[in-house]
């Protein structure tokens, strides 16, 4: 009979086969035989102060590094705490495998202390569940959980371990595990599908790219880049798909939708193709759907047959890796063309031209002159001092759509948002996670000073294990986004968001040992950014901004993209001192 | 618009209950439904309601599910020629044998609790009249759909 282990020495070891060198999370009763055998593995773990926090950095980790990341809880609470994180990497297909402590399998049903049902509440917040039942089980449950969570669709997956299973003993079998590159890529167009693709495209005037996360889950940049310079297409992203097109680039649009420049969203009204790329047709991207790119053919490009024809209608899908799909359009794209021939067609050239017009005629701007720090103001001092590598994990508000539209995109994977659930207190948990994977790069979270608050406590993690995060608060004294909807859409019936009673955010900071400052001239934002970024300690500034700024172009909801306001209505004086009473500036 | 749904899963539960969690969620409407276990998973076919331009989604969505094997869509051909017929005969199992009677060479796809899908050979097509046996309860159907690669199937009209 060969070695027996226990079940959480398995565990262990599958985790280390599978390449995990960290994880987040946090102990509990049923899982204590697992940290007993952490105490003397060589895999590092992160002490969370709340198990959102384990998942959200457990997903920070993998998009920053295209790897799973893993995270932890207890059975019951420390579970569902987890579920918030998971949705959030459902909805983004993010690739996290979460491991949560079950009671023991007797006692399953039975309403143990501390029980609950993990599979049934993960259900709709993984691509799959599994209930460990033995120990012998667990190299072979951990691969497929690994695999499943990174392959096609990346997504989250949860592993239930009943406290018997954690400490039965088996001998275990561990599977070989192949690289990721080796993992099958899903293809399931036909030649003749990428050359009628590859017509339309030769034959479009005015087409453009509208490239998602999915160009970022398949590493497929590269591609997306020659394609959009060999036949001249203009690139817009979507929030989750923003660094896979520098926005630098003479053909990068920015960000398409609710807060879209002008020109990026008149041109997807405009256009006569769109090349959707990993991308999902969201609302917030497409406003009123009859109306959107209504003038376009369009083409999709996904590796999940469930998105075509979700929301919009396609005239060809190809249900595809994004890569190997672009990969092979370019291969159709360049036989198609005699060596050098220019792709530029003079209507495209035009169509160039006009994007350009409609860029100077209303371009994305504010208020550059006042005393009051505008937050676009700060993300363009933290981008422009930030490292070339940079890491930006914002959270979800007002100050995540300043960033999407200010950062200065230059490479992928440095953008880390919880963009389809949306979850108020990712931001800063991410980078820790994100930093925990690149401990010598700059990450940096922008965070509002609501969705700070729901996640701060971990503050104490970063102090703990000095995770040199950078935390640059956007501090607007309220829930700016609900703000911004209650006076724009609601009649400025502002209800229940103010801010206010808020801990001094520096002070704070200086209670956990972690050096805080608060900024609120606008002459001295450069200053405190470059001495922010100067070392590799964790930092926090309060920017404390004008409260009353908003996020502009907005596409009212249920509008149509053309249906955007560009410019804040101008503000009545009597108005603007109501505001000054209400937040007491 | 009716359609048959005919699906295998893998034998973790979790996969059925996703199942059901799907049909909710994307607001297909289980007319009848009839689950039974395999060997090494269950089987479950569903005559369901859900207009014309959402049913290949939900083909795609339930294909790409983990812990789903296979998944084939019907369309209901009330008119027209059809190779499938759904037998929906509760207790009384004599619809089942009358039709079996008329077309003897007929091959089961599943059967459980009174529902039966069957396939008719290509020679011998019902048309509509043949299956009127004075019941409502023979539907005909034709193969739309099936991850499970098929030599010929009828043109999607979605
Ligand atoms: C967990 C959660 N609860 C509520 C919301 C709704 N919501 C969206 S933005 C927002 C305001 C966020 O305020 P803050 O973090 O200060 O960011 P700001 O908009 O002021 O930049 C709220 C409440 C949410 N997205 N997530
Ligand atoms: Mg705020």
């Amino acid at each position: 009979m060969g070695r027996q282990f226990n079940g959480s020495e398995i565990l262990l070891e599958s985790l280390r086969r599978e390449n995990v060198e960290v994880f987040f999370g946090l102990p509990g009763g049923v899982v204590l035989p697992l940290y007993d055998a952490l105490y003397s593995s060589g895999i590092r773990h992160l002490l969370v102060r709340h198990e959102q926090a384990a998942a959200f950095a457990a997903d920070g980790y993998a998009r920053v590094t295209g790897r799973v990341g893993v995270c932890l809880g207890t059975s019951g609470p420390g579970a569902t705490n987890l579920t918030t994180g998971l949705t959030s990497a459902m909805m983004d297909s993010i690739p996290v495998v979460a491991l949560t402590g079950q009671v023991a399998l007797p006692l399953i049903g039975k309403d143990a202390f501390q029980e609950c049902d993990t599979i049934g509440i993960s259900m709709p917040s993984t691509k799959r569940s599994f209930l460990v039942r033995s120990a012998a089980d667990l190299p072979s449950v951990i691969h497929q959980a690994f695999k499943t969570a990174i392959s096609g669709r990346p997504g989250p997956v949860l592993v239930d371990l009943p406290k018997s299973v954690l400490m039965e003993s088996a001998e275990p079998t561990y599977p070989t595990t192949p690289g990721i590159a080796q993992l099958e890529r899903i293809r399931e167009w036909k030649d003749e599908d990428i050359e009628r693709a590859a017509e339309m495209i030769l034959e479009s005037r005015r087409a453009v790219l509208y490239a998602g996360g999915g160009v970022i889950a398949a590493n497929a940049w590269q591609e997306l880049r020659e394609l959009a310079e060999l036949t001249h297409i203009p690139v817009t992203t979507t929030l989750m798909g923003l660094g896979a097109f520098p926005s630098a680039h003479p053909l990068s649009l920015g960000m398409l939708g609710m807060h879209g420049s002008y020109a990026t969203n008149q041109s997807i009204c405009n256009c006569d193709l769109l090349i959707g790329v990993g991308v999902r047709f969201d609302d917030r991207v497409t406003g009123r759907l009859k109306d959107f790119a209504s003038l376009a053919k369009k083409i999709h490009i996904d590796v999940d047959p469930a998105e075509l024809n979700k929301n919009v209608r396609v005239d060809i899908g190809l249900i595809g890796d994004a890569r190997e799909t672009l990969r092979a359009l370019l291969e159709v794209l360049k036989r198609r063309l005699p060596e050098g021939k220019d792709l530029t067609p003079p209507a495209r050239r035009q169509w160039l031209q006009r994007i350009e017009s409609w860029r100077s005629e209303y371009p994305l701007t504010y208020d550059k002159y006042g005393h009051a720090v505008k937050p676009q103001y700060v993300i363009q001092t933290l981008s422009h001092y930030a490292a070339e590598d940079a890491i930006a994990s914002v959270d979800v508000g007002q100050h995540q759509m300043w960033a999407a539209q200010y950062w200065e995109f230059r490479k992928p994977r440095t953008w880390l948002s919880s963009s389809g659930l949306g979850s108020m207190g990712y931001g800063f948990p991410a980078a820790m996670g994100a930093q925990l994977a690149f401990p010598n790069r700059q990450v940096i979270a922008i965070v509002g000073d609501g969705g700070f608050q729901m996640t701060l406590n971990d503050l104490a993690t970063v102090a703990q294990y000095r995770v040199p995060v950078k935390i640059a608060i956007i501090n607007n004294r309220s829930l700016g986004m609900v703000r911004q909807w209650q006076e724009i859409f609601f009649e400025k019936r502002y209800c229940d968001i103010d801010l206010t009673f808020s801990p001094d955010f520096a002070k704070l900071a200086e209670s956990y040992g972690i050096r805080g400052v608060r900024v609120d001239h606008r002459t001295d934002v450069p200053d405190a950014v470059r001495d922010f970024l100067s070392d590799r300690e964790p930092r926090l500034i309060d920017f404390w901004l004008d409260p009353a700024e908003n996020v502009y172009p907005i596409v009212p909801p249920g509008g149509s993209l053309a249906e955007m306001v560009v410019e804040p209505p101008r503000v009545l004086v009597e108005e603007e001192e109501a505001l000054d009473d209400l937040w007491a500036v | 618009m009716q359609w048959l749904l005919a699906l295998e899963t893998n034998g973790d539960p979790i996969t059925s209950c996703r199942l059901m969690n799907i049909f909710r969620r994307k607001g297909v409407s289980i007319v009848t439904l009839a689950m039974a276990a395999r060997t090494e998973g269950f089987s479950v076919v569903a005559l369901v309601e859900t207009p014309e331009h959402e049913v290949d989604h939900i083909f795609n969505f339930l294909r790409r599910v983990e812990g789903v094997e296979n998944v084939t869509y019907y369309r209901h051909e009330p008119e027209g020629d059809a190779s499938f017929v759904f037998i929906d005969a509760d207790a009384d199992s004599s619809s089942l044998a009358r039709f079996l009677q008329t077309f003897p060479e007929s091959k089961l796809i599943f059967g459980s609790h009174g529902k039966y899908l069957l396939e008719i050979p290509g020679d011998r097509k019902p048309s509509s009249a043949s299956l009127d046996f004075g019941k409502q309860e023979i539907l005909p159907f034709a193969r739309v759909k099936s991850s499970i690669p098929q030599p010929e199937l009828v043109a999607a009209q979605t």
